[in-house]
């Protein structure tokens, strides 16, 4: 049987349970989806599962009483992911964690936890990397802030928020994702996300294209030419970043 | 104003792009009430054309050079295009830059202008502005010019999170020969201060010395002296700005704990400029990260920026396949156990092209192989090549719960189509014949020309057929006026050649000290 739910991380941890409380076999869970993406077929039974925070608290609390926290938050990170059919690959790992205790994240050469393991280092390449490549332009709203748009892979910006919360605290800050419409908003020492859509909000200050020059210049000034090499520096900055890149001409 | 902000930048861009660090690592500092933090791990924030990272806003604080070293770009009789920042048209730009995010702090450079101590008060007036005026808490590189007062050194010490004096060139004789205003004493001097300045901050953290430490005793100068310089010039920088006091100082009395280069000393040495060997670089390498307390040793392969009869001719192409190997090595020295002696001996003094240095030693020592990786201690699995310290580690941990298999190796991380020649898994050994160097060479190598002829449509550094035809300037007939021979023979000082590190020259008063 399929499971449907609301796409949020407590309707996942809903299915899980549901699973696990199954009155027959057929109910168990074959497919977990996102209601809005799913594309059912005339075979497989679809259910649509309530989100209950209840049921969804205990499934939190079991995993990290049963597995450990470490898991739990692995499995919020990889949740957090564009795994191609995470939740099935999520559910496989709860189910293995559960049989082998908190030892479960050292079996590296098992296939169940090898995925998950490669998930979660997905998301944090992306954070890392983004950690660098997020461009400010400072902008004028009621005041002067900065302004930063990202299309990323994984849904980041939670695990960006302390970073640079910590970093600009004296400046307020919006980082948004146009891929999901939403944004970090950030000032002093708190931070929020929120939806937003891309409606041209802000006007660029009136140094904003100097201080961008002046970097172009410095950029295209640093590369030596005696050691070309396109190949590695599209390896370390992917191409599908550069839209965002200042000094590789996006924006 | 600003075009010519623009002409400036690049232009001292342009002179610093070829010091090789760049990271922003070593340092971990949360906010702090002022701007900016550093991280642990460095953050890289671009790549250039040629694929190195940018981290650092990496700019000479000048390149108005009154030295004539032969290799350099800013050499006084080149004709290059001359600038310098005043110090506070560098912090504003520092300030912009890191507010957008472009850079992790900064990398601050220069060259000799008019001398040594003139150019440090320029670069610390910089620094002194970044800290106490915008209170910049990102990661500051300082590149320390040699021969520089020890006062000065010690404030620039207080204001970096990193400082790095160059050795530029792997042995004495080399130095005298292209550089000869710099001389080992003037090299080694500040690398000395800055290890003993950072034990000394070591072994006095105790209560009474949580804000202040002074450098009296051991290292043989009055670090008091240099303070009051030091508030005399933070009082010159605040009415500069306008104010009456600098806002940090209150700051730094109750939060901000003085700290002498948290992130450690680095260097840099010219590879492929001077006749030395492979050998010869990596105990030099080796004797800088025991004496000195280095945290890395960088290589720069030699560009023939400038023509001059005493180096390789120009137009030659950066040998980036020896920098590559030589890295390789490096990284066996630090993460690796190994020992400079192991990995080159006086028979083979240079690095092989065409594999690298781990798998070299592993077939000089087949003898060791197959180890079995679940009996195997940890420092034996970093031994196979092929196996990391990531990888090594999971072996380790893995073996806690059950045994490894041969097919968890891959997902662990484990190069096996190196490893599996020196491994056995659960008492099978998966190499396809006997356990011979020549023949496992071979293998190793055919297969790594096949994976390099797939990518072949696109230019590659790795390209092993290309680059193993480009000639090893080191022991170059080419090279005019000098001869490999004599050179190395003035530099050891004995006939036959062997290779004696310039440290072994310092050792006397390293001992004494």
């Amino acid at each position: 049987m399929d499971y449907l739910y609301d796409g949020s991380f407590d309707g996942f941890l809903t299915c899980v349970h549901r699973h696990y409380y199954a009155k027959s076999p057929r109910e168990k869970a074959e497919g977990i989806f996102v209601r809005d993406a799913y594309r059912g077929d005339l075979v497989r039974a679809a259910a649509f599962i309530e989100t209950d925070a209840e049921k969804a608290n205990a499934v939190n609390a079991a995993i990290a009483e049963k597995i450990s926290g470490f898991d739990l938050e692995r499995i919020y990170h990889v949740f957090c992911t564009e795994t191609p059919e995470k939740e099935m690959k999520l559910l496989r790992y709860i189910r293995l964690g559960f049989r082998r205790g908190p030892g479960v994240g050292l079996l590296h050469g098992d296939p169940i936890v090898f995925e998950i393991q490669k998930a979660q280092r997905r998301l944090g390449t992306e954070v890392n990397r983004l950690c660098g490549l997020i461009r400010f332009s400072v902008v004028h709203s009621a005041r002067e802030i900065l302004y930063a748009r990202i299309e990323p892979d994984n849904d980041v910006l939670e695990f960006l928020a302390p970073h640079f919360t910590d970093r600009f605290h004296s400046d307020p800050f919006i980082i948004h994702d146009l891929r999901r419409s939403k944004a970090l908003i950030s000032y002093g020492h708190e931070w929020y996300i929120t939806e937003l859509a891309d409606e041209g909000l802000f006007e660029r200050a009136a140094d904003e294209d100097e201080i961008r020059a002046l970097w172009r210049g410095y950029f295209d000034a640093m590369a030596i030419r005696e050691r070309i090499n396109p190949r590695c520096q599209r390896n370390m900055m992917p191409a599908r970043y550069w839209k965002h890149l200042i000094e590789m001409r996006g924006e | 104003m600003e075009s010519n902000l623009l002409d400036k930048l690049t232009i001292l861009g342009e002179s610093a792009k070829y010091d090789v660090s760049c990271s922003s690592s070593g340092a971990n500092r949360a906010g702090m009430g002022r701007i900016g933090s550093a991280a642990c791990a460095g953050i890289c924030h671009s790549w250039t054309a040629d694929g190195r990272c940018m981290s650092l806003l990496k700019v000479l604080q000048s390149n108005d050079c009154v030295y004539n070293c032969r290799y350099c770009v800013n050499r006084r009789t080149s004709d290059a295009k001359r600038a310098t920042f005043e110090p506070h048209e560098l912090a504003d730009i520092t300030m912009e830059f890191y507010r957008r995010n472009y850079i992790e702090g900064l990398f601050l450079s220069s060259a000799v202008r008019i001398s040594p101590d003139h150019t440090a008060e320029l670069m610390l007036k910089t620094l002194c502005l970044l800290r106490e005026i915008h209170l910049f808490n990102g990661y500051i590189h300082t590149k320390v010019i040699p021969g520089v007062a020890p006062e000065l050194l010690h404030a620039i010490g207080l204001y970096s999170d990193r400082l790095s004096v160059n050795v530029e060139l792997p042995s004495s004789g080399s130095l005298s020969q292209l550089a000869p205003q710099k001389t080992p004493e003037h090299i080694f001097a500040p690398m000395r201060q800055i290890t003993r300045t950072q034990f000394e901050q070591k072994t006095l953290r105790s209560a009474g010395n949580r804000d202040r430490f002074t450098a009296t005793s051991a290292s043989g100068w009055n670090a008091e002296a240099g303070d009051g310089f030091l508030e005399d010039l933070k009082r010159e920088v605040a009415a500069e700005a306008g104010m009456r006091n600098l806002p940090a100082l209150i700051d730094r009395r109750k939060h901000y704990k003085e700290k002498f280069a948290p992130a450690g000393q680095t260097t840099q040495m010219i590879i492929g400029a001077s006749p030395e060997t492979d050998r010869h670089i990596m105990k030099t390498s080796e004797a800088l990260y025991r004496r000195f307390s280095m945290k890395r040793v960088y290589f720069s392969a030699y560009i023939p920026v400038v023509s001059d009869p005493a180096l390789p001719p120009q137009f030659a192409p950066p040998n980036l396949k020896r920098e590559h190997r030589l890295y390789q090595a490096d990284w066996l020295l630090r993460f690796y156990g190994f020992t400079a002696d192991e990995i080159l001996t006086e028979d083979e003094p240079n690095l092989d092209y065409e594999l690298d240095p781990k798998i070299i030693w592993a077939l000089r020592h087949i003898e060791v192989f197959p180890l079995e990786v679940n009996t195997a201690s940890f420092e034996e699995l970093l031994r196979i090549p092929g196996v990391g310290s990531v990888s090594a580690k999971r072996i380790m941990q893995q073996r806690r719960i059950r045994a490894v298999r041969y097919e968890d190796l891959k997902k662990m991380g484990v190069v096996l189509k190196r490893a599996r020649y020196f491994l056995t898994c659960v008492g099978k050994y998966y190499g396809e014949k006997e356990l011979e160097p020549v023949y496992i060479r071979d293998r190793v190598l055919r297969e790594s020309r096949e994976a390099a002829a797939r990518f072949s449509g696109l230019p590659t550094v790795a390209d092993a057929s290309e680059m193993a035809n480009l000639p090893a300037p080191s022991v170059n007939a080419d090279v005019p006026l000098l001869d490999a021979n004599t050179i190395r023979a003035s530099l050891s000082g004995t006939k036959n050649g062997a290779q004696i590190s310039m440290f072994d020259a310092l050792a006397p008063a390293e001992a004494g000290g």
